[in-house]
C-alpha cells in the first residue's frame, strides 16, 4: 500500500517534471514569489517560472546555495525586486559571469523601473541589517496598481526572448489587469469605511499598500530595518498609540511577535497578522490572494467594534 | 516614565528569578570547568522544539514542550558520556562539539519548515521585555522546585562537581548523579532560553558565578555575592537600556560585563591585604597613564603618516571639545566649510519635508497622482545628490584641516606622548636599580 501510493506521487512528479519543458518556452527565474506570480500572470504556460527564496520564508534571512547558481546560469531571463530588496543576488550573478543576466542586459529586469517610489532617502545605501530601505522602501508589489507598470516590464522582457509569442504575453497581462481591477475596486471598497485610520506596523512594508487604500501607519515597532525595539521605544510607542487613537498593530510574518503582541495588549487594540508576499501565510498563494487575505483580515480586524 | 516602570517591572522581576537559579547552576560549571554547557543543553533544547514545529506542533504546546524536554534529556547524557571522554580530549571540546552540531541541525531542519525561522531568532536573541504575568510565575515554580530538589542533594551533586574523579562512589552513582544534574540544568536552560536569548542566559549563568569566586571560595558565600552582583547587574541592564534607549537584552550582558569589570577592579585595589593594595594602586595607575600616552602616540603617528586616513580619536577630541575641522582652516574655506553643513540640513530638511507630504495624501485630502509621486522622488534624488555634493566639499576641506593638523597637532601631541613614555619607563628602571 504505502509502496503503491509512493510509486503513483513519483509517477506524477515524473509526469509534470516530462510535461513542463514541453510547454514551457521561457525560463525564468524570479528572486521573490511575488516576482514569480507577476510573471505566471504574464507569461502563462509559455513560461517555467522558478524562485530562488523559497516561499513563506524570511527574505532578509536568506541564504543562496548552491543549486541557485545553477538556476541562474539557465535562466532565460531574471527578475528582481530590486533597490537593494534583493543584494544578494548580485554576487549570484557575478559569479555566473554572463552578461546577458547583468544589469542592462538582456535578461535581466530590474522590476522596480517605472514604479512611482516612496519615501527616497539620500544618505546610506548600505544594508542595515537585512534588506536595505537605503534608495527607496521597496515593498512596492503592495499596491495593486504597481502591477501593471512591473508586468508591462515583464512583457517587454519576454518578448526579447520569446518576439513570436508577444501578443499573447500582452493578451495575458491584459486579461490579469482586468481582473485585477474589479477586485481592486472590491477591495477598495470593503476597506473604504476605514480610511486614515491609523496602525502601528512592525516592519515599514506598507507604505505603498497604505497609499493606495487610504491608510495611515504612524509608526513602527522596530526602530530601524532589523533592530529590535529598546524599552523606551516601547513606552513611546504606547504614549503615541493611545494620543492617536491606533486601531490595530499589523505584524509581519517571520518576525518574533512578542513586542507587537505586548503592545497590542497595552493599547488594548488588535493584533493583526498581514502578508507581505504571496506565500508568505496560508491562503495567499497568489498575487489575487494576498490582496483578498490582506483586506478581509483588516476589514474583519477593523469593523469589530472596540471594547 | 510610568509607562517604562510598568514595561519593565514583569522583566526585572523574572530576571531576578534567572540570577537566583543561574547563579547557582553557574557555581556548579564553573566547578566542572564547562561553561558553555549551557549553549549545548539550550541549542539542543531548541533543536528539539524546531523539530516538534517541523512536525505541526506549536513551539508552547505539550507535543512541543515534550520534543525539547527528550532533545535536553540526550543531551544530559550526552554530557553525563562527556565525563568519560575527558580522560582522552578536553571535556569542553566535546561540549563545543555537541553544540556546533546542534546549531547546523537546527538550520538544516528549519529549511524544511521555513515558520521554524521565527522561533529560532527568538531563541538567539530573546525578548525578555516582553515576558508575560503567567510565564513569571511559571519560572518561579518550576525553579522553586529545581531548588528545592538540589537542596535535598546537595551533598553528592557539590562532591560531583567539585572532584574530577570522586573518592567512595561508584561509577554508576556518579553517572546517575551527573545525569540529574544535568537534566535539571537543561530543563532552567530550556525554561529560560526562549524568555532570555541564549546571550543572555549565559551571562546570568557565569558571570554572577565568576564574580563570586573572584572574592571567596566558601560556596554559600559565592552564591551570596552572585545573586546581589546579578540582580545589581539586572537594575543597571534595565535602567541603561531604558535610559539610552537601547535593545535591552544587548545592555544587560553589556551590563554584566561592566559589573564583572569594577568586581575585578575592587578586588584588586580595594579587598585585598593592606600590602598588596597599594602596590596594586600603583600598578593600575601606571596602566591607565601608559595605555593613554600610548593611544596618543599611535594616533598622531597615524596622523602625520596619512592625514586623509579616518582619524577616530582626532574625530572624538574634535567632537568633545567643539575644536572641529573648521579651526585649521583659511577663514575663506571655513565659509564654505560651514555653508555645506548647513546645506546639508536644509536639504535633507527639503526631503523629510516631502516626504511628509507625500504620506499626509496617502489618507488626507486629494490622493497624489503617479506622475507627482514619480515628480516628489526627482527632487528628492536630486536633493539626495545635492546632499551628496556638499558632503564631498566637507570631506575635501576635512582633509586639508588633517593636513594643517598633521604638523600643528599631530607632532607635538606625538612628542608629549613619547617624552611621558620615556619618563615612565626612566623612572621604573630607575626604581628596579635602587631594590
Ligand atoms: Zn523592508
Amino acid at each position: 500500500m504505502r509502496a503503491g501510493l509512493f510509486g503513483l506521487v513519483l509517477a506524477a512528479m515524473v509526469a509534470v517534471v516530462a510535461a513542463a519543458p514541453a510547454l514551457a518556452v521561457v525560463r525564468v527565474v524570479a528572486t521573490t514569489t511575488d516576482m514569480a506570480a507577476l510573471v505566471a500572470a504574464v507569461g502563462g504556460d509559455l513560461v517555467s517560472v522558478e524562485t530562488l527564496i523559497p516561499p513563506a520564508t524570511d527574505p532578509e534571512a536568506f541564504e543562496p546555495r548552491p543549486g541557485d547558481l545553477d538556476r541562474v546560469r539557465h535562466a532565460n531571463l531574471l527578475v528582481r525586486v530590486g533597490l537593494g530588496y534583493d543584494f544578494w543576488l548580485d554576487p549570484l550573478i557575478h559569479r555566473v559571469g554572463d552578461k546577458r543576466l547583468m544589469r542592462g542586459g538582456t535578461a535581466y529586469l530590474d522590476a522596480s523601473a517605472g514604479v512611482p517610489l516612496l519615501e527616497i532617502r539620500g544618505q546610506s545605501v548600505v544594508s542595515e541589517g537585512g534588506h536595505a530601505h537605503g534608495v527607496a522602501n521597496p515593498h512596492y508589489w503592495l499596491d495593486p496598481e504597481n502591477a501593471a507598470i512591473v508586468t508591462a516590464g515583464i512583457v517587454e522582457a519576454l518578448a526579447r526572448f520569446a518576439p513570436a509569442e508577444r501578443d499573447r504575453f500582452v493578451a495575458n497581462r491584459e486579461r490579469f489587469l482586468a481582473q485585477l481591477d474589479a477586485r481592486l475596486q472590491r477591495w477598495r471598497e470593503s476597506l473604504a469605511p476605514f480610511a486614515g485610520v491609523k496602525f502601528i506596523a512592525y516592519h515599514n512594508s506598507w507604505p505603498y499598500f497604505a497609499r493606495r487604500f487610504r491608510l495611515d501607519v504612524i509608526d513602527f515597532v522596530e526602530p530601524r530595518p532589523g533592530v529590535a525595539p529598546s524599552p523606551a521605544h516601547l513606552a513611546h510607542l504606547i504614549a503615541q498609540g493611545r494620543k492617536a487613537q491606533v486601531r490595530a498593530i499589523v505584524h509581519e510574518p517571520y518576525e518574533p511577535d512578542d513586542q507587537s503582541r505586548l503592545l497590542a495588549e497595552k493599547l488594548g487594540v488588535p493584533f493583526v497578522r498581514l502578508a507581505t508576499s504571496v506565500g508568505s501565510l496560508p491562503h495567499t498563494e497568489d498575487y489575487f490572494a494576498l490582496f483578498e487575505f490582506n483586506a478581509a483580515m483588516l476589514a474583519r480586524v477593523l469593523g469589530t467594534p472596540r471594547q | 516614565m510610568e509607562d517604562a516602570l510598568s514595561l519593565l517591572l514583569l522583566p526585572f522581576a523574572a530576571s531576578v528569578a534567572f540570577v537566583l537559579i543561574h547563579a547557582y547552576f553557574g557555581v556548579h560549571v564553573l566547578r566542572r570547568n564547562i561553561v558553555f554547557a549551557d549553549l549545548a543543553l539550550a541549542q539542543l533544547s531548541a533543536l528539539g522544539a524546531t523539530v516538534a514545529f517541523a512536525g505541526g506542533y506549536a513551539p508552547t504546546s505539550p507535543a512541543g514542550f515534550g520534543y525539547a524536554l527528550l532533545f535536553t534529556a540526550v543531551g544530559a547524557a550526552l554530557l553525563t558520556f562527556s565525563r568519560g571522554v575527558a580522560r582522552f580530549v578536553s571535556r569542553e571540546a566535546f561540549v563545543g562539539i555537541l553544540y556546533v552540531v546542534a546549531t547546523a541541525a537546527t538550520v538544516l531542519v528549519i529549511d524544511r519548515s521555513p515558520q521554524g525561522a521565527e522561533h529560532v531568532k527568538r531563541i538567539l536573541i530573546g525578548s525578555i521585555l516582553t515576558v508575560g504575568t503567567a510565564d513569571v510565575a511559571k519560572f518561579i515554580a518550576l525553579y522553586a522546585a529545581i531548588g528545592a530538589l538540589h537542596w535535598f542533594l546537595r551533598r553528592p551533586l557539590l562532591a560531583i562537581s567539585s572532584e574530577s574523579q570522586p573518592q567512595g562512589r561508584t561509577t554508576l552513582a556518579i553517572q546517575v548523579w551527573d545525569f540529574v544534574f544535568f537534566l535539571s540544568f537543561g530543563v532552567v536552560v530550556t525554561s529560560s532560553v526562549t524568555t532570555a536569548g541564549v546571550l543572555l542566559v549565559f551571562s546570568f549563568l557565569i558571570v554572577p558565578a565568576v564574580i563570586g569566586t573572584i572574592f571567596s571560595r566558601k560556596v554559600h558565600v559565592v552564591l551570596v555575592i552572585a545573586w546581589g552582583a546579578g540582580i545589581l547587574a539586572s537594575v543597571a541592564g534595565f535602567a541603561g537600556s531604558y535610559v539610552l534607549d537601547l535593545p535591552t537584552g544587548a545592555t544587560m550582558v553589556a551590563a554584566f560585563a561592566m559589573v564583572l569589570v569594577l568586581a575585578g577592579l575592587a578586588k584588586a585595589l580595594i579587598f585585598v591585604e593592606a600590602a598588596r593594595r597599594s602596590a596594586n594602586r600603583r600598578i593600575a595607575g601606571r596602566i591607565v597613564i601608559a595605555s593613554t600616552l600610548i593611544l596618543i602616540l599611535a594616533s598622531s603617528l597615524w596622523l602625520i603618516i596619512n592625514p586623509a586616513a579616518d582619524q577616530p580619536l582626532v574625530a572624538a577630541f574634535e567632537a568633545a571639545t567643539g575644536l572641529g575641522p573648521a579651526h585649521f582652516l583659511k577663514a575663506s574655506d571655513r565659509d564654505i566649510y560651514e555653508s555645506a553643513g548647513r546645506d546639508m540640513l536644509r536639504f535633507q530638511g527639503e526631503v523629510d519635508r516631502l516626504n511628509a507630504r507625500e504620506k499626509a495624501a496617502r489618507y488626507e485630502g486629494a490622493p497624489l497622482a503617479d506622475d507627482e509621486i514619480r515628480r516628489i522622488a526627482s527632487y528628492q534624488q536630486s536633493f539626495n545628490e545635492m546632499t551628496r555634493g556638499e558632503q564631498y566639499v566637507q570631506d575635501v576641506l576635512r582633509g586639508k584641516a588633517r593636513e594643517r593638523e598633521r604638523w600643528a597637532v599631530g607632532l607635538p601631541a606625538a612628542i608629549i606622548a613619547t617624552v611621558g613614555l620615556g619618563l615612565m619607563w626612566g623612572q621604573r628602571r630607575l626604581s628596579e636599580r635602587r631594590r
